[in-house]
């Protein structure tokens, strides 16, 4: 699903924000990917999204070399990925219900299938009255909820999340990790960045962590205790 | 769910807002121009059509309408007796002193101002005339005749109405690109504004092509807004300019009146207007995110 083999990563002429990283998800799998702030979460998720390419090193996601794929395949490539983002990035001139549909008008899909699968995944994750609300009038929590919606309404192959329960209560939280635990049961395989590791304790999933640069993956069972 | 129009923010933004304007003002100079162009050719097209096989013998008057008359039946007499001819016809006195109405008043051909005579004569169509054997055959028979074959006149007419085609069409060629280089710089801007959102677009799958299509129709809307604001204060001008010059026109020139093709032409300005601002904008779009991840 997504390799990556000595990859290090700069933005622009500035020094490698992480160094010689490699690991391999496999399909279906589920990681939390954690570290301290300034570790390079945010930087390698935004490897696996695409939005950026390695200085050095192989990154593959589904099966593509992504620096030898052409430009014009990296659109079908980014469809099979869903993102949360850590800011949201919504659209504030949109309502919730069209930032939601975004994704799937991009991918071309009918407007009345658009319609019917917007309104239950808004009213699954408890913003069935808030459809056509702009993100100026919600709450940073139902914000995120939004995000989390427009991430996973494609049904992507892989998720990937930046802090995705930082900005919503215990309960709102549990019950968004309950859901990508859905998702990761019928295949897709689920990235989730936290650097909350009571939230880690909780579930039974590898973890990637990140200090400094360096990486290594650690299986659940090193996680007793924390 | 009523569909938006556009994904991206352009009514909150100010890339686009002087666009339409700008467009107004250039369809508007190009109306004028079109127009000017070919109420030209159709001028001159007819003043052509009207001239064609047709030549004007102007008689300088004698001491006195007896002798002036005596000079114009022989110079009748000349005309109806040239191969090719088919009419001869004076130009009454009164109808002389219409034409000259603008210069000399109302009255000049009851003033007894010693006006020239004049004599229409048509040819057979077709007919090959020899023009300076019959100049020379009425100088013979009136020496103070001059004949005027319309030839030269109509020579300077036409390159004259080839010249306002040629600038018209050369005006109407630079507005279009200055149109372009607007749209141009508008798109640039908006997409330096909407940078982030293009970005995010981009990794939720979005093709090049989207994002272009969104920027295109924003900017055929804006040209089309624009574009009939412009052809309509043209069509205004242009009302009140044949109101002015009807005057003028009805003493000297020949009927001004804006034609059907003017018409056709003046509508589809900002339909043209509309599609160079779609085809530049996509083309500016897809060039700018080629550059991007």
């Amino acid at each position: 699903m997504v390799r990556f083999q000595g990859v290090a990563m700069r933005y622009a002429n500035g020094p490698e924000v992480l160094k010689d990283v490699t690991f391999h998800l496999e399909a279906g799998s589920y990681h939390f990917l954690t570290g301290p702030s300034g570790a390079g979460k945010s930087s390698l998720l935004r490897l696996m999204y695409l939005a950026h390419r390695a200085s050095r090193g192989t990154v593959k996601v589904f099966g593509h070399d992504i620096a030898a794929t052409p430009r014009r395949l990296l659109p079908g490539l980014r469809r099979r990925v869903g993102v949360v983002f850590q800011d949201f990035r919504l659209l504030d001139h949109l309502s919730a219900r069209d930032n939601v549909a975004l994704t799937l008008r991009i991918a071309g899909v009918r407007e009345d299938t658009i319609r019917a699968h917007v309104a239950e995944l808004l009213s699954w994750v408890g913003l069935g009255d808030r459809l056509d609300a702009t993100p100026a009038t919600l709450s940073d929590g139902e914000k995120q909820r939004v995000a989390i919606a427009r991430a996973v309404i494609g049904r992507p192959s892989l998720l990937l999340a930046d802090e995705p329960t930082g900005s919503i209560d215990e309960l709102q939280g549990m019950r968004i990790l309950r859901l990508f635990e859905e998702l990761n049961r019928i295949g897709t395989t689920v990235v989730v960045a936290t650097h909350d590791q009571r939230l880690i304790a909780r579930f039974n999933h590898r973890v990637l962590r990140l200090a400094d640069g360096q990486f290594s993956v650690e299986r659940p069972t090193n996680l007793s205790g924390i | 769910m009523a569909r938006r129009q556009f994904d991206l923010p352009f009514a909150n933004d100010g890339s686009g807002r002087f666009l339409p304007w700008m467009i107004a003002l250039m369809v508007y100079l190009a109306s004028l121009a079109t127009v000017a162009a070919l109420t030209t050719r159709e001028v001159v097209e007819s003043w052509n059509a009207g001239l064609e096989d047709t030549a004007t013998v102007e008689i300088a008057p004698g001491p006195d309408d007896a002798a002036t008359d005596g000079l114009v039946a022989r110079a009748m007499a000349v005309l109806r007796n040239t191969p090719g001819v088919a009419a001869a016809d004076p130009v009454p006195i009164d109808e002389i002193g219409r034409l000259l109405e603008p210069w000399l008043g109302p009255d000049a051909a009851r003033e007894n101002l010693p006006i020239p005579r004049l004599i229409d004569v048509r040819f057979d169509p077709g007919a090959v005339i020899d023009v300076a054997a019959l100049s020379r055959a009425l100088l013979a028979a009136v020496p103070s005749a001059r004949f005027d074959s319309h030839g030269l006149w109509l020579d300077r007419l036409t390159a004259l109405g080839d010249s306002v085609q040629l600038a018209a069409l050369v005006i109407v060629v630079l507005i279009a690109l200055a149109a372009g280089a607007t749209v141009v710089f508008a798109t640039r801007a908006g997409l330096a504004v909407h940078a982030k959102l293009i970005e995010l677009m981009h990794l939720i799958g979005s093709r090049d092509s989207y994002i272009a299509r969104q920027f295109q129709f924003h900017a055929m809307s804006l040209a089309l807004r624009g574009g009939v604001v412009g052809v309509l204060i043209g069509a205004l001008t242009l009302g009140a300019l044949t109101v002015m010059w009807r005057p003028i026109q009805e003493a000297v020139l020949p009927d001004l009146t804006i034609g059907a093709t003017a018409l056709v032409a003046l509508a589809l300005l900002p339909l043209l207007a509309a599609a160079i601002a779609t085809l530049t904008a996509r083309i500016t779009v897809m060039r700018a995110l080629k550059q991007m991840t």
